[in-house]
This record gives C-alpha cells, sequence and structure tokens, in this order.
C-alpha cells in the first residue's frame, strides 16, 4: 500500500507521500507520517511495514550522530544509505526481512541525491524514483512531468500531483499529501 | 601501597602512578628504528630507517600501505607493528563494507587508539610500537602518532624511535608548510641520518591529493 515519491532536482531534494494506513481493506489510519526527518540534511519515505521501516530508521539515526561526533562531519547520503541497505539485507540473510521499501534523500557536500532502498538490501540511486502499490501510476506523472532542471518548489508541484494521480486510482493510497523539500544543505518544509 | 604489601597483585602502577608496562613498551619504541613523518598542506611523506642486516638476508618492509589513500609506518618490535597494520587493514575494508566509503584517518587513528588502550587495561603485555598513520580524507591531507597507551596526535612533524628528539628537532627547524615533496623527503632523510649519526637505508611513503598512496626506497 502507500504512494511516495523522491525527486532530485537543482537545488535540492524533494519527498512527497499520501497519508493512508491500511489493515488489509480497512483504513487503518489517515494521518500517518510517511517522511521521516533523520536530520536537517537526510529523510527517508518510507513504503511498507511502518514497525520495520521505524526500527531501521532509528538505528540509522543512532549510527549517524555516532558516526559525526567520532570523526567530525557527517555520513554522506550515499554512506547512510548503504547503511541502511546493510541492515535491510542482514535482515533477509536472516529470513526476518524488513518489508519495506524506503526512499532516502538528502543533500551532502557533493549536492542532492535520491536512492531507492529495498528489502533485498539492493540500492540504486534515481533522478526520481516511487515506491509502494501506488509507485506505477505515480511513475507515470513523474516520467511525463520530471526533468533535470526542475527546482525544489516546481518538484513540490509535481510530487503533489504525482501522488494525487496515485490516490485516484490506488485504493491502498489516499487520505492527503505530506510534502518534505531539503534544500541543499539547508532544509525548508513546505506544506 | 608498595609491590611487596600488594603480594601477587599485577602491578600495573608504579609507586609514582605510572602504568609501568606502558611505560616498558614505550621504552621499547624508543630503541626501534628511527622513523618520521611530515605533513603539509599539499601531500604528506612517512619515512622509516631500515636496520642494515647481513648481506643475504633482504631488509624487512617499513612501510606499509593500507588502503588505496592510507599508509602507515611504526617504530618498536616489528611483530607488533605488522599486528597492528593489519588491524588498520581491516578497519578501513570494514569501513568500505558498511558504508561503501573510503575511511577518515581521524576515524583510523581514533580506531588503532582504542584498539592499543585495551591492552593497558588488562594484565597483558602493551603492544611495543608507536605508529605513524597518513592519509587523505574529506578533511584534507592528515598525519597521525599513536603511541602504546592509546594516545595519539594529530600534527605536522613527528619522529619515533630510536633519538627522536634529535630527529624531531631537525624537522621542527627545517619544517615550513611551503616545503615542496622534495624537500620534505630530504629533510625525512637528514633527520634520520642527524638521529643516528650515520648514513641510514630508508624507506618512505607518500600520499598525494587524488593519489595512491606509494612507496619509495632511497639507498645510501
Amino acid at each position: 500500500m502507500t504512494t511516495i515519491v523522491g525527486i532530485k532536482t537543482k537545488d535540492g531534494v524533494v519527498l512527497g507521500s499520501d497519508k493512508r494506513a491500511s489493515k488489509g481493506f480497512f483504513i487503518g489510519s489517515k494521518i500517518v507520517q510517511k517522511i521521516a526527518k533523520i536530520d536537517d540534511t537526510l529523510a527517508v519515505a518510507i513504503a511498507g511495514q511502518l514497525s520495520d521501516a521505524e526500527y531501521i530508521i532509528k538505528v540509522a539515526k543512532a549510527e549517524r550522530r555516532l558516526m559525526e561526533l567520532r570523526r567530525g562531519f557527517p555520513l554522506s547520503i550515499r554512506e547512510a544509505t548503504r547503511l541502511i541497505a546493510n541492515i535491510a539485507y542482514s535482515g533477509l540473510r536472516n529470513y526476518q526481512p524488513y518489508y519495506v521499501e524506503l526512499l532516502v534523500a538528502g543533500v551532502d557536500k557533493e549536492g542532492a541525491h535520491v536512492f531507492a532502498a529495498d528489502m533485498s538490501g539492493a540500492i540504486t540511486e534515481e533522478d526520481f524514483a516511487s515506491s509502494g502499490s501506488g509507485s506505477p501510476i505515480a511513475y507515470g506523472v513523474l516520467e511525463s512531468l520530471y526533468n533535470k532542471d526542475v527546482t525544489n518548489s516546481q518538484a513540490s508541484e509535481i510530487a503533489s500531483r504525482a501522488v494525487s494521480a496515485a490516490m485516484e486510482r490506488d485504493p491502498g493510497s489516499g487520505n492527503g499529501i505530506n510534502i518534505l523539500a531539503i534544500q541543499n544543505l539547508q532544509k525548508e518544509a513546505v506544506a | 601501597m608498595s609491590e611487596s604489601q600488594n603480594g601477587n597483585r599485577f602491578p600495573f602502577y608504579g609507586p609514582q602512578g605510572r602504568l609501568i608496562l606502558v611505560d616498558s613498551a614505550l621504552e621499547a619504541v624508543s630503541r626501534g628504528s628511527t622513523t618520521i613523518g611530515i605533513k603539509t598542506p599539499n601531500f604528506a611523506m612517512i619515512a622509516s630507517q631500515i636496520k642494515p642486516t647481513h648481506p643475504l638476508m633482504e631488509p624487512s618492509e617499513k612501510i606499509f600501505p593500507i588502503d588505496f589513500h592510507i599508509g602507515a609506518t611504526g617504530a618498536g618490535y616489528i611483530g607488533d607493528i605488522l599486528q597492528l597494520i593489519d588491524t588498520l587493514r581491516l578497519e578501513s575494508q570494514k569501513h568500505r563494507l558498511t558504508y561503501e566509503t573510503p575511511i577518515d584517518i581521524d576515524s583510523l587513528a581514533k580506531h588503532l587508539s582504542s584498539f592499543l588502550h585495551n591492552y593497558t587495561t588488562y594484565a597483558v603485555r602493551p603492544q611495543a610500537a608507536s605508529m605513524i598513520v597518513v592519509g587523505e580524507d574529506q578533511t584534507g591531507i592528515q598525519l597521525y602518532q599513536v603511541d602504546p597507551s592509546g594516545t595519539f596526535f594529530r600534527g605536522s612533524g613527528f619522529a619515533i624511535g630510536q633519538a627522536s628528539e634529535t630527529a624531531l628537532d631537525t624537522i621542527t627547524k627545517g619544517y615550513n608548510k611551503n616545503l615542496s615533496l622534495d624537500q620534505a623527503i630530504e629533510l625525512g632523510r637528514k633527520a634520520i641520518e642527524k638521529a643516528l649519526g650515520e648514513k641510514p637505508i630508508v624507506e618512505t611513503g607518500i600520499i598525494e591529493p587524488g593519489k595512491a598512496f606509494r612507496k619509495i626506497r632511497t639507498e645510501n
């Protein structure tokens, strides 16, 4: 269930999500926050088992803070994503996979990054990505509207449209949209 | 409390409150081959004297590549040095597995420091080796010295081993930020020569931004 999208832009990254949590054919919650900020430069959008995702994010958050304190500068987005993927992979290899598909997005010294990480432990870097049951519909919108020169405010609009399109036709997604935009090396939250 | 009153308790601290075993390890280091490190903003180099052996024996390696961007050397018991080198190499590769990026020199020096510190808290033999680590990371060129106590220093010039005070003195006097690589190598060689009072065989390791750590051997 769920629709989440991530877009890399000229001046940062944008994450978007719906707000529905499904319990089978029942809507368990209409106000779920599926975008988790790890810190001011890194955020994760969650699709799948919320508890699994929350656990992974908690570990990633702690490891990231610890590493920054120890070595004096933060983990890059790629390093943080690899860390998350390693947790997912160890779950898979122990026959207790974390049922998650995550979009890891943020900014570091090298610029903006969007990664897609899944329960297999694989990560891919993307210009834009979507995940969850509504993703085929969201991808249709992203494919037609995305270009490499979009700004954060344009991308927020695109993300919003992609998620709304998915909410129209995917029963697993709905009840409103959350958008988070991160500016290159400083954060800015949009409605 | 004197040791005799202590009976067979393990003597960690001496009467002056110093860690006896660590002091002994440092003493062993100060008899090791003279080893130096020099850093400028543009490069860093490490050099170590290779002790003359008999003509039929190949002299042992003293400069060790740790990872693409890191090298290390040490003074003290060569067996201990080799163990510590392996620890450094292992930690570098662990970091690559965990984060998919090269390790930064600070993290590596801190790891070595805590590894050595472990040997000071139990009734074991502290490692008789001081290490000098150089490398390049996101924060630039870095030079570290790590002692058997686990103490570590970051800086632009270090000397350990036999007559290290004399060597460090030579480096301090000859150092400036604008040294060229050739000048630094020459300064390092001179420091070791002054310390020993004879022309040494020196092995040198160099790190420059964006380039792999590399070794050169200067005979004579």
